[in-house]
Order: structure tokens, then C-alpha cells, then sequence
């Protein structure tokens, strides 16, 4: 029936059904947080920025000189990395997303493992936090990145696990892409990192 | 729109060389020949920049994930009062 009255309301037509958003909560969240880290380092630079264009050498004479080849290949298989996450978003099964992701934790893990060896070098020689502005800026800036990558490494190894049981089959892929959209951030910062502390 | 471009055109065409192009901490602070000045220039021109290019881009995200949506709701578009033909009247009889 449909009278409508307070006795017998009138049905309500049913609810559509409901629609996916155009982006999801994920995806939202995420690039929130990359925003938030990214104005972190856009102050991390600005302070850079002004201790080197105010020296008037830079490197100081008596500081030690950065690894830039090590680095430059370290920064290779960071990048590296990239390959076997975009892998895993493709993969179809969760053994092959599994070996894909972990390869990913591998190669970052390699790169901090690198850069701690390369930092517990240029201690050794007299870059600490405290010999310098060169030492203070330098550790300060490329330390805050080591922690997100280490950070980051953690999350893509715990997701290499997890991807192993088929946690992120196709209907379920948030916890993937939120852990590839932070690697992709991590990777594409160092992108900017370098040039400017190693090359400039 | 023509008053804002003219507006914007008196601004930009001031002269190049302002008498005070700083606030009078950063203008006492360092001598002319200080590179500190520059070095402040440029961190500062930088921290400006980033907000508005990081707001930019995902605005940009966002707005480009709603235009590539397939299923977004379209809004029914109502053409405004001016724009809408006048209805013809019907032709029949006159009434009496």
C-alpha cells in the first residue's frame, strides 16, 4: 500500500546502491601524509639552502669529502626498487606479489644498510653532527631521509609477508598501495635529496 | 574583466628597483656584500613556492580523479533565465 498517512507512511523509494569514490580513503589518506612529510623536507632544504649559499666554501676545506660514487650506485638500486614494486601491482598471484614486494624490501634494505656503512665511514674521518654546519646539515637532512627509507623498508618487508597468503587479491589491494604510494614517495625524494647535498 | 587586467597591468609594470625590498630585520641584519642575503633570497623564494606547489598537485589529483571517474554523478544542467528560448505559445482556438 501507499497512502501516506500517519497511521501507514508512505514506503521510501530504496536507497541506489552505493558508488565507489572516485578516490579512495586510501588514496586520500596517503596523500595527506605525503604532504605533511613533504613540507618536513621542504624545511629540511630550506635550511640547507641557506647554511650552503651563505658558506663561502662549500664543502669546508677541512670536512671530509662525501662517497659520491658508492652513493651514486646506492642511489641505483634504490631506484632499482621501483621495478619489482610496479611488478607486484601487476602480478597475478599472491606468490608472485609476494616475491615481487620482498624483492623491493630487499634492494631498500640494501640501501640503508649502505648508507649506515658510508656514515660510520665519514665519522670515522671527522664528519659528525657536531664538527660543522656541513656535518650538521648534511646528517640532519640525509638522516631524516634514512629514517623513512629504513621506515619505509619495514612496511614493504611486513607487506611482503602478508602478500604471501593472498591478503591483497584484487579486492583488497589498499594495504599494497598505500605501502607502494609511500616507496614511490621515499624513491622520488632521494630524486631531489642527491643532486642537491651530493652533486651541488 | 577588462578593469582587473588593466589593475593587474599597473601593478606589474611598477619600478623594477623597489626602495625597500625587505622587512627592516633582514635589512639591517646583513651588510650588501653579505652572501647570507642571497642565500636567505633564495631559501625563502623556495619555502614560498612549495606549499602552493604541493596544494597544486593534489588538487590537480584529485580533480583529475573525479573528471577520469566514469560513474560520477552528472548534474542536471538548467540553462539560466536569459538563455532559455521563450515557449511558443500554442496555436488553437482564441478563447471567447
Amino acid at each position: 500500500m501507499n497512502t501516506g498517512s500517519i497511521a501507514m507512511p508512505r514506503r521510501l523509494a530504496p536507497l541506489p546502491p552505493e558508488r565507489a569514490p572516485a578516490i579512495s580513503n586510501t588514496r586520500l589518506a596517503m596523500i595527506v601524509l605525503i604532504a605533511g612529510e613533504s613540507m618536513l623536507f621542504a624545511g629540511l632544504i630550506g635550511m640547507y639552502l641557506v647554511f650552503r649559499l651563505s658558506a663561502k666554501a662549500w664543502p669546508p676545506v677541512d670536512q671530509p669529502r662525501l662517497p659520491l660514487i658508492v652513493t651514486t650506485l646506492n642511489t641505483v638500486v634504490l631506484l632499482a626498487s621501483l621495478v619489482p614494486l610496479t611488478r607486484a601491482f601487476r602480478a597475478h598471484t599472491g606468490a608472485a606479489r609476494a616475491r615481487q614486494v620482498g624483492l623491493t624490501a630487499l634492494l631498500g634494505a640494501t640501501f640503508v644498510l649502505v648508507q649506515g656503512v658510508e656514515w660510520l665511514r665519514l665519522v670515522q674521518h671527522g664528519l659528525t653532527l657536531g664538527s660543522s654546519t656541513y656535518g650538521a646539515t648534511f646528517y640532519m637532512l640525509i638522516g631524516c631521509h634514512a629514517l623513512h627509507v629504513l621506515t619505509g623498508a619495514l612496511w614493504v618487508a611486513v607487506t611482503a609477508v602478508l602478500a604471501r597468503g593472498d591478503a591483497f587479491a584484487e579486492r583488497h589491494p589498499a594495504a599494497l598501495e598505500m605501502c607502494g604510494i609511500y616507496w614511490y614517495f621515499v624513491c622520488g625524494l632521494w630524486g631531489v635529496l642527491f643532486p642537491l647535498v651530493y652533486l651541488y | 574583466m577588462r578593469s582587473a587586467i588593466l589593475a593587474g597591468g599597473a601593478l606589474l609594470s611598477g619600478p623594477a628597483t623597489a626602495l625597500a625590498q625587505s622587512c627592516a630585520m633582514c635589512g639591517s641584519s646583513f651588510s650588501p656584500d653579505d652572501p647570507a642575503t642571497r642565500a636567505f633570497t633564495w631559501s625563502i623564494i623556495f619555502l614560498l613556492l612549495v606549499p602552493y606547489t604541493i596544494f597544486g598537485l593534489a588538487a590537480g589529483f584529485v580533480f583529475w580523479s573525479f573528471r577520469r571517474a566514469s560513474d560520477r554523478p552528472r548534474a542536471t544542467i538548467i540553462p539560466m533565465a536569459w538563455r532559455r528560448r521563450p515557449i511558443a505559445p500554442a496555436d488553437g482556438p482564441e478563447e471567447a
